[in-house]
């Protein structure tokens, strides 16, 4: 499966380059319906560092949803023998295959269909009865490479249409887990069916591998799904999975976030909340100071090595720093604290100034800041009894 | 001439008429014995010589099967003064005198079922069938014991052995010279019981009834119970061979929905503790007792993941495919050993360590012995056009809803 996906990444990034080049000279495709659909092209605004920084720590990367428990071929399981640095070195690897899974699938435009003829040979008009399809089946190249061309019937070699050339590539190169024809469950009443179990993982999994990120159909299929779980508020369903960023992405280009944001809040992930409104000013270049906030939030973090927090965690060591003890008790640290003090102005600010839900919103920070007040209070007081400083 | 015509006719006639009336044949006179056995001997003796076998027959087993013969109680459903003609019989099935008046016999005109009923009676009586026994409920085998359940041992001072079960592993035919009785027959049984959440214990017990060995076996097995350790409740924790006699048994922990794939006895054995997934083999002798005795010993001899950390003093860490193998610890050690050192050679290797530095060897298998046939290859050259048939049909199912192409 993992595989399979890392493959499907490798095959969406050459579609993806492809598409840069694409996007370059089509103009605005979005049609207004009730799914939402991009009207200009995301693609620089996604892919730009500072967003892609913003999406990342907003998805969290919580080791046990990455690696929840799957249905597997073989569920066998092996037992080795370890040293304290084997297993920091297991960590380590285990973490960057978590970072494997997170990495999100890209927003590009929406790519269009055009008749592109490569000659009008008139001569061979009624040849046959059908059209040719000619493939280049080359081994080794890449699937945008790949020529696919079509003689009609009337003599006229064109480059054949997305939908065949698709057809094509997926006939001599097949890619595991996507057919030929599309899957029944995108058809609309089944994709309802599942949306209202809130299967949102299945559809979205399933939409990655069947269609590239510029088809018209993985547009419509995700922004319904983004939608639907908007409507539904289940937010963390997709928390600590590659679809959080690019679901985040929709709803600040869209510029509809305050359930999102009510979520973060109720939820305490006051820095992503505050990320969140930062991507929202940024997308729309509303409010230039979030850079400080971000900056500054920079600063207060400290550089921690998260394979080493995880192992402590999983190890649960029985420690005998005291400060560890009240940490772990109380659930924040120092810095949560601190961070929790800058942020939380900076999200009320947008509360006053830009949301829709205002009254909600406020009523949220409000319960937050005195559950938060109430911690630290009893944070210090151990801290102080301890003679922790 | 007519004279003689007339004289050789009248004796052909009377030749015939001889011939029809009694045949030319010599008289037998018929002599009748009038004492038999069915005379000499009782209508019990009789019976017992229709219907049963002789010593030396029960010795050697005859009499048990389907042919058997029940002898019927005639007598069952019959009364006196009554039958299948409806009478009355005064001072039989009446009284004599009723008020004043003395009564008749007298046949009545209702029809009673009285025939009907008796045969029905003795219908039943010849055809005796065993309860049936729900499939779930059966042994290993027919209607034998072995493999059965005969339920949870009796309570011991009110010490109630609730969820326990009792599963018999064997049950036999023992003799030992008595004395003064000679060839003294007992049953043996073998059973175990447990409460599928590793307490387990077996026993074999012996008594002149297979009833009363089997009670005692069960109770004495509720005695002996002991514990055993299961990994994540539903396997064992390593691979490992044990032995007991000439009996060795190679056992392979597996995971979940493997199920149990081994021998009868083992698999039983593996129920009644709560062990649900594990291959296991037997190589040599396959003698009930000695197949309990061996699993028993190779179960209590596992290595939990606490003991390994502690005498290794390194991390047991479990990587499950299911959980993208993600490292997960199992069990850490005291004090782990300093990290540089490398790993000496016994305890590099996890399944290396839990079978003691042995190996156990793997045969290598042999491919069948057609596949070089010439027959077998047209086989697989006419399969090869049609290997992607079902494939194929389950999609225009899936998406035409029928097995034509649009």
């Amino acid at each position: 499966m993992f595989l399979r996906q890392i493959y499907n990444y490798a095959n969406l990034r050459a579609s993806f380059h492809a598409l840069q080049r694409a996007a370059s000279s089509t103009g605005n495709t979005g049609t207004a319906s009730a799914t939402l659909l991009y009207n200009r092209d995301p693609q620089p605004r996604f892919t730009d560092p500072e967003t892609q920084k913003l999406l990342q720590s907003m998805t969290q990367l919580q080791l046990e949803k990455i690696f929840q428990k799957t249905t597997v071929p073989d569920n066998s399981v092996d037992y080795k023998l370890m040293t304290m640095d084997m297993l920091e070195d297991e960590f380590r690897k285990s973490i960057e295959r978590a970072k494997n899974r997170l990495q999100m699938p890209p927003v590009v435009q929406m790519k269009k269909d055009e008749r592109r003829i490569i000659s009008n040979d008139s001569a061979l008009s009624g040849f046959s009865d059908t059209k040719y399809v000619i493939t280049d089946i080359t081994y080794g190249l890449r699937q945008t490479e790949r020529k696919v061309v079509v003689r009609q019937t009337d003599g006229t070699l064109e480059h054949a249409p997305m939908e065949i050339t698709k057809r094509m590539h997926q006939l001599y190169f097949p890619l595991t887990g996507r057919s030929i024809r599309t899957p029944r469950m995108f058809a609309d009443e089944h994709l309802q069916r599942c949306l209202d179990e809130q299967k949102y993982l299945f559809i979205l999994n399933r939409m990655v591998v069947q269609f590239d990120p510029f088809e018209p159909e993985f547009h419509t299929i995700s922004s319904r799904v983004y939608q639907h779980i908007n409507e539904t508020k289940q937010f963390d369903i997709l928390r600590s999975t590659r679809h959080f960023g690019p679901m985040t992405f929709f709803f600040a280009w869209h510029r509809c976030i305050d359930d999102l944001l009510y979520d973060m809040v109720r939820r305490d992930y006051l820095q992503n909340a505050a990320e969140l409104i930062a991507l929202l000013y940024k997308l729309h270049d509303m409010e230039p100071n979030y850079k400080n906030i971000l900056k500054q939030i920079d600063e207060i973090k400290p550089k921690e090595d998260l394979a080493l927090k995880e192992l402590e965690k999983a190890l649960k060591r029985a420690s005998s720093d005291v400060k560890e003890d009240i940490q772990s008790a109380i659930g924040k640290t120092q810095v949560d604290f601190e961070l929790d003090d800058l942020c939380l102005p900076f999200i009320e600010d947008y509360i006053s100034k830009h949301a829709l839900k205002k009254v909600q919103l406020e009523l949220a920070t409000q319960t937050i800041k005195e559950i938060n007040a109430e911690k630290r209070q009893l944070f210090e007081g151990i801290s102080k009894a301890h003679g922790v400083a | 001439m007519v004279g003689v015509f007339g004289k050789s006719v009248t004796i052909m006639y009377n030749h015939v008429l001889r011939n029809i009336l009694a045949p030319s044949k010599e008289v037998a006179t018929n002599t009748f014995r009038y004492t038999s056995f069915y005379n000499k001997l009782s209508a019990e003796d009789i019976w017992r010589g229709v219907t049963s076998v002789s010593n030396a027959g029960k010795k050697r087993g005859r009499g048990k099967g389907s042919g058997k013969r029940v002898a019927k109680d005639l007598n069952r459903g019959q009364t006196i003064g009554v039958g299948s003609r409806n009478f009355v019989w005064p001072g039989l099935n009446a009284p004599i005198v009723r008020g004043k008046t003395l009564i008749q016999q007298e046949r009545l005109s209702e029809v009673n079922n009285m025939d009907r009923n008796i045969n029905k009676i003795r219908d039943l009586m010849g055809t005796y069938r065993i309860a049936k026994v729900n499939s779930i409920d059966r042994g290993w085998s027919g209607a034998k014991m072995p493999g059965r359940s005969i339920g949870p041992p009796d309570a011991i001072n009110e010490e109630m052995f609730e969820n326990f079960d009792t599963r018999v592993l064997e049950n036999k035919i023992v003799f030992i010279m008595k004395g003064n009785m000679g060839r003294k027959r007992r049953y043996s049984v073998l059973s175990i019981t447990g409460n599928k959440k590793g307490l387990a214990g077996f026993a074999v017990a012996k008594a002149p009834e297979v009833r009363t060995a089997l009670r005692k076996s069960k109770n004495r097995a509720a005695q002996k119970v002991i514990k055993i350790e299961l990994c994540d409740n539903h396997t064992v924790f390593h691979d490992f061979s044990c032995a007991f006699g000439k009996t060795r048994i190679f056992v392979q922990r597996k995971p979940e929905g493997y199920g149990l794939i081994c021998h009868r006895a083992i698999e039983t054995i593996c129920k009644v503790i709560g062990i649900r997934n594990l291959h296991a083999k037997i190589e040599g002798s396959t003698n009930l007792q000695h197949i309990v005795k061996a699993l028993f010993l190779g179960l209590l001899q596992q290595k939990t993941h606490e003991e390994i950390s502690r005498k290794t003093n390194l991390h047991v860490i479990e990587f499950r495919n299911e959980t993208g193998l993600h490292p997960h610890i199992i069990s850490k050690p005291e004090s782990c050993k300093a990290s540089k050192d490398p790993l000496s050679k016994e305890v590099s290797d996890y399944t290396q360590y839990v079978l003691d530095d042995q190996i156990s060897l793997k045969k290598r298998k042999f491919a069948p012995f057609y596949i070089d046939s010439k027959g077998y290859n047209l086989f697989l050259k006419r399969k090869e056009q049609v290997r992607n048939q079902q494939k194929v049909r389950v999609n225009m199912n899936a998406f035409d809803n029928d097995l034509q192409s649009v």
